[in-house]
């Protein structure tokens, strides 16, 4: 990271190899496009590299300061509109889009497709409800009262769930990690 | 920071860290944040879960034209980070595609041929190292350098899956622009490619063009592109068109 800082387009490109499959798996799964999930990635990694010298290794490892700027660029994609009203016609398929079928390539590859199914079974594990809020708000974009208005609940309890569920997320996972 | 106001915002801790929280609402979140240990301290038990979730995606390939197009970029504004002269890295890219384009040039129709070779020339113009616009340059600004923008393009992956492009814009807009593209097949001798500016609604023609046997070519576009919405790229009949006749294949929004 340390070469990226300092502009180098190899380490950059390094940084891609990394963290690019991700990064547009993320973006293809929030937007369900693979067209708009390449702009989306595209977008994000210009974003990095221009914005490189901001990256603060004691504030978190490189790859979730990519996937957030990912992140970040589909939300704000999906606000402005672009993909959400096919979203919101068939949100009961956010949860079903996990991945596209992929050839297995690498052993670093197979292991986060592991880490991809633990923290994928720890958020099937929560109660129905609190799973349902946490992905229509991270993976379909979805504000608290568009949630609300959705699921036909008051707002006040779509936040309660969201930070419960989230509660329980991270003990499950650090009883996985333990 | 009065209690009250600690009760009607910690119910947000969850909906901030997911960004389901509105801009105004995730603005005043974020200012109690500064003057509330408690939902900080909240916010920093809860956020590993949140960065675990887009862990349970499982990776899968992206379309090698992404990588190719966004280190296209990454490239350029690393050599004109390394402060190399203004439009060193780029004329000398833009001599490499010159070398492949003047090879595709052999067998094409005279018309074609010489709106090619006005791109030839033009993009050597635009890409400032040398000739015509230095000279220009120097005398304008003193013989300082400059920067230029780039900007990545957007592609039909249904006509041309494997494309990507990049649009290189002088700091003067009346200067034009480059548009660079890599990967777009090429085409028989009945057509050609062909750069549109769009402005104001109006679509304006620009040089009809064609890519080399590796897909890459340069376009000139000529026009000040101040003020333009879009550059675009369609498939026309040699010698170019009056008005694009397809939907663009690769566009570049301004």
């Amino acid at each position: 990271m340390h070469l990226v800082q300092e502009g180098d387009p190899a380490a950059f490109e390094q940084l891609y190899d990394r963290h690019g499959g991700a990064s547009f798996a993320l973006a293809y799964r929030m937007v369900g496009d693979r067209v708009t999930a390449e702009d989306i990635s595209q977008e994000a990694f210009l974003s990095i590299w221009r914005s490189r010298a901001r990256y603060q290794a004691d504030r978190g490892s490189v790859r979730t300061w990519v996937l957030g700027i990912v992140h970040h660029r589909a939300i704000d994609a999906l606000r402005r509109n672009l993909v959400h009203e096919k979203r919101r016609s068939s949100a009961e398929g956010i949860e079903e889009r996990h991945e596209a079928p992929e050839r297995e390539q690498t052993d670093v590859e197979a292991a986060r497709r592991e880490e991809a199914r633990h923290v994928r079974d720890a958020l099937e594990n929560l109660p129905e409800e609190q799973t349902r809020v946490i992905e229509l708000a991270y993976f379909g974009g979805f504000s608290h009262s568009q949630i609300a208005e959705m699921l036909q609940m008051p707002i006040g309890t779509v936040k309660g769930r969201m930070r419960l569920g989230l509660d329980k997320l991270r003990r499950s996972l650090a009883a996985v990690a333990a | 920071m009065s209690v009250e106001r600690h009760h009607s915002q910690e119910e947000n801790v969850g909906a901030y860290l997911l960004s389901a929280l509105t801009e105004i609402e995730t603005r005043a979140f974020e200012k109690h944040l500064e003057e509330c240990p408690v939902c900080r301290d909240e916010i920093d038990r809860l956020r590993p879960a949140v960065d675990a979730l887009p862990r349970s995606v499982s990776p899968v390939s992206a379309p090698p034209s992404l990588k190719q197009s966004l280190m296209a970029v990454v490239s350029e504004e690393a050599r004109e980070a390394r402060g190399e002269p203004r439009g060193e890295g780029f004329a000398r890219c833009m001599r490499e595609k010159l070398a492949g384009l003047s090879g595709s040039m052999a067998g094409m129709q005279p018309g074609v041929a010489g709106a090619v070779a006005s791109v030839v020339l033009l993009a050597g113009i635009v890409a400032g190292g040398a000739g015509v616009y230095a000279v220009t340059q120097a005398s304008d600004d003193g013989g300082s350098g400059g920067g230029s923008r780039i900007v990545a393009a957007k592609v039909d992956k249904t006509e041309v899956p494997l494309a990507s492009g990049s649009l290189v814009l002088s700091d003067r807009t009346k200067d034009g622009a480059v548009l660079r593209v890599h990967g777009l097949p090429t085409l028989d001798s009945k057509s050609t490619y062909q750069v549109w500016l769009r402005r104001d609604g109006e679509v304006i023609s620009q040089s009809p063009f064609s890519v080399g046997e590796n897909g890459e070519g340069a376009a000139a576009v000529t026009d000040d592109v101040e003020n333009a919405q879009a550059v675009m790229i369609t498939r026309e009949p040699a010698g170019g068109a009056r008005a694009p006749s397809e939907k663009p294949v690769l566009s570049v929004r301004l």
